[in-house]
């Protein structure tokens, strides 16, 4: 496991940083059209409706966009998680840390996938 | 000696033929406004306890030889302004290093990582004489300048958690210094350095701290090498799918 983990490092670190650019560029502005000026009324009436969001949702990009926006800030986090634990605790647990959290974001990566075929 | 004030150092002392473990030493003398805390050891060893080892050469942080803890933090100690501090200074040997006696430590295997990223230009076919030098424009020496600025203090491999943790792991210094490389226009060794780099103990062994570029003296930026690395990396290993020849050792 040790081995497999250290071969796909170059994979990892590439989810890792597309999580950092999805969760530093992407997120706020999804999370300001979401959270902030839809409950604030800021968007044109209906722009949000059951409708209009499924149907932007369930097209291709649509669906690519979200499964990027909730897969990639998982790999960023499990990997952080696992250096920040490594730093705390030391390299022996980093045996059962890195698997555990590259387990947790495979797993929520098939749920989202999933999720969001099903759409 | 009317400008002199009195400082107390705590300084780290270790014995191999005789101490087990290092122990602490005070001594108290009178320090001038402008010194340094290589100067405080200096005056320590010559007029006070000629048995203190500690090594200096240059006194201008260019040797790169005095780094120290100073009350827990990695210094160059002839940077190091005593005014910064108050009453009592702590002295010991830089942590993540075997300690060799007092205040020296042990740089053996830290050239080792260094002689692993091959810091020298790499070429397929070397020039001969006659066809002149490797020009190189001046913003191709920009691009990498910044990391040979590294002076081989070890302050970096002090600070860094990682360097604690992973014995193996190559250290913010070496890894600046193969990326300053892979940066060289003249030079055409990436892959084999990028091989290096993808190992265990390689870039991705970082955790993300930055300590290394916080104390670096140089402003050297490790932590920034370390990042364009893994990202370098990671296109060289992506491309090993595309043209069988870059996977080659």
């Amino acid at each position: 496991m040790k081995h497999l983990i250290a071969r796909l490092e170059p994979v990892i670190w590439a989810l890792f940083g597309g999580g950092f650019f999805v969760g530093c560029l992407l997120m706020p502005a999804f999370i300001f059209m979401l959270c902030i000026a839809a409950p604030l009324g800021w968007l044109p009436e209906g722009a949000l409706s059951y409708e209009r969001a499924h149907a932007l949702a369930a097209n291709p990009i649509g669906r690519l966009a979200l499964f990027v926006l909730i897969v990639l800030p998982f790999w960023n986090g499990a990997n952080h998680l696992r250096h920040f634990v490594i730093d705390l605790r030391g390299i022996r647990s980093d045996g059962v840390v890195a698997p555990a959290c590259y387990a947790a974001a495979l797993v929520v990566t098939g749920i989202a996938a999933v999720a969001v075929g099903k759409l | 000696m009317s400008d002199r004030q009195k400082k107390t150092f705590v300084i780290t002392r270790f014995d191999p033929d005789k101490d087990e473990v290092p122990k602490t030493q005070t001594y108290e003398i009178p320090v001038r406004p402008d010194w340094k805390v290589l100067d405080a050891l200096n005056f320590i060893k010559d007029e006070v306890d000629g048995t203190l080892s500690h090594r200096w050469s240059c006194r201008m942080a260019v040797c790169g030889s005095c780094g120290m803890m100073v009350n827990g933090e990695p210094k160059l100690t002839c940077k190091t302004a005593l005014s910064d501090y108050g009453d009592t200074v702590e002295v010991g040997p830089l942590s993540n290093f075997p300690v060799i006696r007092d205040l020296v430590v042990e740089l053996e295997g830290f050239m080792e990582k260094f002689k692993a990223v091959k810091p020298w230009i790499l070429r397929a076919k070397e020039k001969a004489p006659e066809e002149g030098v490797y020009r190189q424009s001046p913003a191709e020496l920009e691009a990498f300048k910044q990391f040979s600025m590294c002076i081989n203090c070890m302050l970096c491999y002090a600070a860094c958690p990682v360097v604690g943790n992973e014995p193996d792991y190559l250290g913010p210094a070496a890894i600046a210094l193969g990326h300053r490389y892979n940066l060289d226009s003249r030079d055409e060794g990436d892959a084999e350095r990028n091989q290096v780099f993808r190992e265990e103990g390689g870039v991705y062994s970082c955790s993300y701290a930055n300590e290394c570029s916080e104390v670096c003296p140089k402003n050297v930026d490790p932590a920034a090498a370390i990042n364009q690395a893994k990202f370098l990396a990671v296109v060289d290993w992506a491309k090993s799918f595309v043209s069988p020849r870059s996977r080659k050792k």
